[in-house]
């Protein structure tokens, strides 16, 4: 079973930046958005998107295989990315 | 250049905040550099120097909890992990800022 | 410790309760508040980014800065979400009508 991996970033935060440098890396295929890129209708359901998955506005917010894992923890991506077959 | 200056003026003044409350710049020069000029950007574009790694509700009273340095609003969790979060800041006894957690206040 | 030193301002009835009157005295920015008639001097200064305190919202005795919201007890100078920041207060006295201020930090 492939792993699905979705990361919502904001392209001023580094630990975003250092979330996809891991996820690319350790060539994991991952989606993701770049909240503060968007605009409109568009980057409100993406914020509110995050924060309904986090309970919180702080980024990276990664979804592994539906676990959400809120801030740059690679322990726990790895972790997760196991328990999918990884 | 007006954003080096500014960039500048910011250092000074977070600096006066946050020595009384126990933190210093993070010892990554670069981590810093990066997230001031990102802070500059985002006074700029949205008037204030936000947090670069926290989203905005557009409610004021929450968005002014994530002006820099939001230490105080955030000082239970912040101390806990010895870093603010977006990692400008660390304590002072902090030499190492990449062996500290980016966690929720939940996880810690 | 320094000498007192104090400084005349503006005319005691200038100062309004609830209604904060910025003054200079030697250059300084002070602002003035009149709290159940007693008049309070504070460091006409942010202690977050340096932001005139003039244009902020006074409630009872917290006055929050007009730039980023941070709150201050004009009182002691108190920054409510942080107590180890705080602003410079002075000293006040009424002499001749006019509110004098002790620029020497309380």
């Amino acid at each position: 079973m492939a792993n699905e991996v979705f990361l919502y970033a904001l392209s001023t935060c580094p630990w975003c930046r250092k979330a996809k440098q891991w996820f690319a890396d350790n060539q994991v295929p991952f989606d993701y958005v770049d909240v503060d890129q968007l605009t409109g209708a568009e980057q409100d359901a993406a914020a509110e998107k995050a924060y309904e998955l986090s309970g919180a506005r702080r980024f990276p917010v990664a979804v592994i295989n539906g676990e959400v894992v809120a801030g740059y923890n690679p322990s726990r991506y790895l972790e997760l990315l196991k328990s999918g077959g990884w | 250049m007006a954003e080096a200056t500014r960039k500048d003026a910011l250092r000074y003044l977070y600096e006066k905040v946050v020595d009384p409350l126990g933190y210093k710049f993070t010892p990554d020069e670069e981590l810093a550099e990066f997230l001031l000029e990102q802070e500059v950007k985002l006074e700029q574009d949205h008037g204030a120097p936000f947090c670069p790694c926290q989203g905005r509700s557009g409610v004021r009273a929450e968005d002014m909890q994530i002006v820099c340095p939001c230490i105080p609003y955030h000082r239970e969790h912040f101390d806990k992990m010895k870093r603010c979060w977006c990692g400008l800041f660390v304590h002072k006894d902090v030499t190492d800022p990449d062996s500290l957690p980016q966690l929720p206040p939940d996880e810690l | 410790m320094a000498g007192s030193s104090w400084t005349a301002t503006v005319d005691e009835a200038k100062v309004r309760e609830g209604s904060p009157v910025a003054v200079y005295p030697k250059g300084v920015g002070v602002l003035l508040v009149r709290l159940d008639g007693e008049i309070h001097a504070i460091r006409n200064k942010c202690a977050h980014m340096a932001c005139p305190l003039e244009g902020g919202s006074l409630e009872g005795s917290i006055l929050t800065c007009p730039c980023h919201d941070w709150r201050f007890d004009v009182r002691s100078g108190e920054f409510l979400d942080a107590p180890e920041l705080r602003i410079p207060v002075y000293a006040t006295r009424v002499e001749d009508g006019k509110v004098l201020v002790d620029l020497t930090e309380a």
